[in-house]
């Protein structure tokens, strides 16, 4: 009984990377190349932007939002960074503009959704569109090139290792920290997972929601500036949809869209799937079309894994107390 | 004058997992005469009502219209046989037309299935013109009073060849003048011949129109009697005559000084002149019916809702509050009245929902101190004997009474002063209420104030020092525990003297 | 009742003569609607911007820029708009030229002159047609592969939306033009990366891994062209790999003239924004009344490149 339970709770808390791994096991076989240095590099290379984004996402998704402007926003600063670095040559200074306006966004986003109470599906709808529509006019539409040294974010090395996997990981770091050792990060699983129960345990919901906010737009910023050294150029139109594949990353993950349930590691996990996915498709050469149907397929499928796997185990728990208290 | 029997009902049971709503009932209504419907919250007059016209099933028993023996298994079908119910929560779209509203759910239509709107207009104007109504068929139903509501309903009943008209709580949200409008209007149905059933507690509005009196008490009827044979004190006499049960571990406290004063607290259009007390040791009771007020003073007191005028004081010193951290800072603490909107987070751990209120206790430094905080909430858990197989189990899986229990927790974590618990014992098993008076007890030994809202006389009864009671924004009178009777309660929340 | 009559009078005279003025003042110069794909898409908007620099170069006309915002719905109530407003020609950069096809219809029904451009519709009667000629954009990079890229080669593939005229048409160009004639060489990566050079880049990245050696890159565009490149750039073993690209963006000219980069061709937004308007203008004046006519598709490598490096920068597109 005693083993049965434990093993029902290892299922629970981990089925999402048992699916990791039995992915990663399938890929290896299917390529030799697959678990390369090379590859693994390449595959956290292509993941970072959107595992930044992810994270972003998972935040407001605890918390009961979400941000449709991510993809939008991140162009808008990307393309602002690239031209502030053409402009000043600092990197420094590069990188703080893409935060500032990420930043500047998202407050605008929060003050929508806590002032104005709109919902936040609509209030980041509708920045999507202004952001876009900013970054398209501030260029006219065009390509920004020769970006010269700004590429190294996205392409540099330190030692061996590349640039934008370290921001990821230390990223990954300061999320993981935020959600499980402040304060604040326990105010957002409880203010996603009841409002109201939020506000009578005197949780002071808007300024959380201002902050929630605030670090999404930083993130967008860090993704936008990874996202455009990546490509060497400014793009206006460059991300578009980006934040589907962060909201993807982060549900695939195991973040609950009615709120209040999500992990940082979860949503890590969730970006690897999808990225390994992509990855394992290109090196065995899938055609693009079909490419899409095994997407769609096995994102539901893992999704469906990690949901049953947990309502076994819900279902025992009602079961065990039931018993309890019938003593 | 002896009249047919129009509605009976035989032998009616109901069970909800864990309560007998209804037992053996027997009841009839006669043609074109009001009967009314009296109990206690709680006693299963809505329950009764709710079988009556579909909305529930009976365990057990008959139904009767014109004595002929009826299934009823939805309003529909209720409709189908004259049943029409006013429900005390008025259904209506707010965002649809008057004639929409009118005819929800049976549109006239033409042959193609798609609506007549001509008819519907011509048909919605025949009515609205033949009752008097002052307003349009398009109007929204969002721009019209209460009252204008509340007819709407009867003649949405009627218009449908109502032969029963059930009333639950009809003139709990409208001024005298459109209660006497009410009146008239069910002096002519009666003479139409229709039958209603009147449910209130307003003990002069029931002996105003009153036929016969029914009284449930614990989902039984007591007696049925014409009015003419019964007056107010024999009806309320009826509702509360249970037997007081030893299942209050109510121990004589140490009553210290005064610690929360409240004066002259005003809130536009919800409550006024709102002046009480409460003492070190003391346990205060505020009763009185659903909707007098008292839930939203205590909500305006812990900073959830905003007052217009008056002051609060704690241990002589003003306090002002605005919002919950404002209470909280104050050692103010309440229990919602309603658990799963106001104090569980469902799918967070019971630890998580009991430590929320705290965090600064267990996240300092840093980092969370998370063995800490278990062990902590762990031992409250012992002290209020909250039983969950682990720690991290989601608190929405856990029981009535220990989810209460967590929430109860959560606040002793703060170590308050004072505490308000809005109908602590609602929705939980007997065993679980005990234990939560246990513990209230105790926190008033330990020197604390406690405000107890309830609609359950027998617990303020058999807990509080002092009971408030309330009646329609105000307190309406204050009882000493030697004057403490169900009878004395009852008055004052019914506003009969 | 007479003074009724009178003022309705009066009023009526007054509209109308107000009316007939501004006709008159719009009379003197020629109304041209230019319906944009969407100024989201770089080509399209620096099309559409290259097309109001050109009108300058005409006293007699005047244009109008209206966004389809890549949507058939959208563009397609552009076009009609323009045909209610009444403007004297019409020009119609098809969002999908199918879609499209019975509203250019209806502009030459309205006895209002139609222009389609860049991707141009086939087999409209009445309407004219100024395009640059994909198939050709593509064959000239093809005919230089045939010749540069080595006996069995490995090389791979970068595709444009899939039903967009232009893609489709420059890799009918390719298959015709260089694979069916080099049956030798062999696609070892072909995906669809919707002209983003974000996706190329991904695309890159996999198939380097999966792959000792990639002997060219075969990219509809330039921007896909320039992403594969993002990612070997650098690499000592991809030093000699050769890249077809077609636009002639300025990155592309750019990285030619670096000799990063083996060729494009040139679709000059300003070449097919010049030939638009003047052969609008032919039409308007009834100097001629029906053209279909091409831009050249210039095949830029190492040799030229510099020179539309140097344009480029007089338009500020480069510093």
């Amino acid at each position: 009984m005693n083993k049965q339970n434990n093993k029902n709770k290892i299922m629970e808390k981990y089925s999402i990377f048992i699916v990791l791994l039995i992915m990663i096991i399938i890929c290896s076989m299917l390529n030799k190349n697959f678990l390369s240095t090379g590859n693994i590099s390449n595959i956290m290379k292509q993941l970072a932007v959107a595992t930044i984004l992810a994270y972003g996402e998972m935040l407001l998704i605890i918390s009961g939002m979400l941000d449709l402007s991510s993809g939008a926003v991140l162009a808008m600063a990307g393309v602002f960074s690239v031209s502030v670095y053409k402009s000043t040559g600092s990197l420094l200074v590069a990188f703080l503009v893409a935060i500032l306006f990420g930043v500047i966004c998202n407050l605008v986003n929060a003050l929508m959704v806590t002032n104005f109470k709109t919902p936040p599906f609509i209030a980041t709808l509708a920045m999507q569109m202004v952001a876009r529509g900013i970054a398209l006019l501030f260029t006219k539409g065009q390509n920004i090139s020769q970006l010269g040294d700004y590429v190294v974010f996205g392409q540099g090395t330190i030692g061996p290792i590349p640039i934008s996997i370290i921001f990821m990981a230390v990223i990954t770091i300061i999320i993981w920290y935020i959600l499980r050792h402040t304060r604040f990060g326990r105010s957002l699983y409880a203010i996603g997972g009841n409002e109201e129960a939020a506000i009578a345990s005197g949780i002071n919901v808007a300024k959380n929601k201002y902050v929630v906010f605030a670090i999404n737009g930083i993130l967008v910023g860090v993704a936008g500036v990874l996202f455009m050294s990546r490509v060497n150029a400014g793009l206006p139109n460059g991300a578009v949809g980006y934040e589907m594949e962060g909201l993807t990353a982060a549900i695939v993950g195991g973040t609950s869209f009615s709120g209040g349930v999500g992990t940082t590691l979860g949503t890590l996990a969730g970006a690897f799937i999808i990225g390994c996915l992509n990855n394992i498709m290109n090196l065995i050469g899938v055609d693009s079309y079909i490419q899409q149907i095994v997407k769609g397929v096995i994102i539901a499928l893992a999704v469906i894994w990690d949901i049953h796997s947990k309502n076994k185990k819900t279902a025992k728990v009602i079961l065990v107390e039931e018993k309890s208290e019938g003593k | 004058m002896e009249q047919e029997i129009k509605l009976r009902v035989s032998g009616i049971e109901k069970s909800f997992p864990g309560v007998k709503a209804l037992s053996n009932i027997e009841f009839s209504v006669r043609k074109g005469t009001v009967h009314a419907l009296c109990g206690e919250n709680g006693a299963g007059k809505s329950t009764l009502m709710k079988i009556i016209n579909g909305i529930y099933k009976p365990d057990k028993g008959q139904i009767f219209v014109d004595e002929k023996p009826v299934k009823i298994q939805s309003p529909i079908q209720a409709r189908s046989y004259g049943i029409a119910m006013i429900a005390q929560e008025l259904n209506y779209v707010p965002e649809m037309s008057v004639e929409e509203n009118l005819f929800l759910g049976r549109l006239p239509v033409k042959k193609m299935g798609n609506v007549d709107w001509k008819l519907l207009r011509k048909k919605t104007e025949e009515f609205l013109k033949k009752e008097g109504l002052p307003y349009g068929a398009s109007q929204k139903m969002k721009t019209l009073t209460v009252s204008d509501i509340q007819m709407l309903e009867i003649i949405k009943a009627i218009s449908n060849d109502a032969q029963i008209i059930v009333m639950d709580e009809p003139t709990s949200a409208i001024t005298q003048r459109e209660v006497d409008t009410l009146f008239e209007k069910i002096a002519m149905l009666k003479e139409q011949g229709v039958s209603i059933i009147y449910i209130s507690h307003k003990m002069d509005e029931v002996f105003q129109i009153a036929d016969d009196i029914t009284v449930l008490r614990d989902g039984a009827v007591v007696e049925t009697h014409p009015a003419s044979e019964l007056d107010v004190d024999k009806v309320i006499s009826l509702m509360v005559g249970r037997k007081m049960d030893n299942i209050y571990p109510k121990e004589p406290a140490q009553i210290g000084e005064t610690l929360l004063e409240v004066k002259d607290l005003y809130s536009d259009g919800v409550f006024k002149d709102i002046s009480f007390n409460v003492k070190k040791g003391e346990i205060i009771g505020f009763a009185g019916l659903v909707g007098a007020g008292r839930t939203e003073v205590m909500r305006a007191i812990f900073g959830l809702d905003s007052y217009t005028s008056g002051s609060i004081r704690k241990s002589g010193q003003e306090i002002t509050i605005h919002k919950v951290a404002d209470s909280i800072r104050n050692s103010i603490i309440m229990l919602s009245e309603d658990r799963r909107r106001y104090g569980i987070i469902p799918v967070r751990s019971v630890t998580e929902n009991a430590s929320i209120a705290s965090l600064e206790k267990f996240i300092y430094g840093g980092y969370a101190h998370e063995k800490e905080e278990r062990e902590t909430v762990s031992q409250y858990f012992q002290k209020m004997n909250v039983k969950t197989p682990t720690m991290e189990t989601a608190i929405q899986s856990l029981s009535g009474g220990n989810q209460q229990k967590v929430l109860l927790a959560k606040w002793m974590l703060r170590d308050p002063e004072i505490l308000i618990l809005d109908e602590p014992t609602r929705g939980i098993d007997v065993g679980a209420k005990y234990e939560i008076y246990k513990l209230m007890t105790e926190i008033a030994k330990d020197g604390k104030a406690v405000i107890m809202v309830s609609s359950e006389l027998p617990e303020l009864i058999g807990m509080c020092d002092r009971i408030y009671v309330m009646n329609q924004g105000k307190i309406s009178g204050e009882l000493k525990r030697s004057e403490f009777s169900q009878e004395a309660i009852m008055r004052f929340a019914t506003g009969t003297r | 009742m007479k003074k009724r009559v009178l003022c309705g009078l009066l009023g009526t005279v007054m509209a109308a003569s107000l009316l007939s003025m501004s006709a008159f003042a719009e009379g003197d110069s020629y109304r041209v609607a230019y319906i944009a794909r969407a100024q989201s898409d770089s080509f399209a908007a620096w099309l559409a911007n290259e097309m109001m620099t050109a009108t300058e170069a005409y006293d007699d006309m005047t244009l109008d820029v209206f966004d389809g915002q890549a949507d058939d719905e959208k563009e397609n109530a552009a076009i009609e708009n323009a045909i209610t407003n009444q403007y004297d020609a019409i020009i119609v950069q098809p969002n999908n030229g199918e879609a499209q096809r019975p509203y250019v219809e209806n502009i030459v029904s309205a006895g209002i002159i139609a222009i389609t451009t860049n991707a141009r519709i086939d087999g409209i009667e009445g309407a004219s047609s100024v395009d640059a000629d994909p198939y050709a954009q593509a064959a000239v990079n093809a005919q230089l592969a045939l010749e540069q890229v080595p006996e069995n080669a490995k090389v791979v593939v970068l595709n444009g939306p899939s039903g967009n005229f232009h893609a489709d048409k420059r890799r009918e160009a390719w298959q015709a033009e260089f694979f069916d004639k080099r049956p030798d060489v062999e696609i070892v990566g072909e995906q669809i990366a919707n002209w983003n050079k974000d996706e190329a880049v991904q695309y890159m990245e996999d198939w380097v891994t999966s792959n000792d050696t990639i002997d060219a890159i075969i990219s509809m565009n330039d921007n896909m062209a320039a992403g594969a490149l993002e990612v070997v750039s650098g690499k000592e073993e991809f030093a000699d790999i050769l890249s077809y690209g077609v636009d002639g963006t300025a990155e592309a000219c750019l990285l030619i003239e670096e000799g990063k980069m083996t060729a494009t061709c040139l679709q000059s937004a300003i070449d097919l924004a010049e030939l638009n308007m003047e052969s609008v203008h032919k039409l308007l004046t009834g100097e001629e009344t029906q053209i279909d006519t091409d831009i050249d598709a210039v095949l830029i490598t190492k040799d030229n490149a510099s020179e539309y490096v140097e344009m480029y920068k007089e338009r500020g597109l480069l510093d």
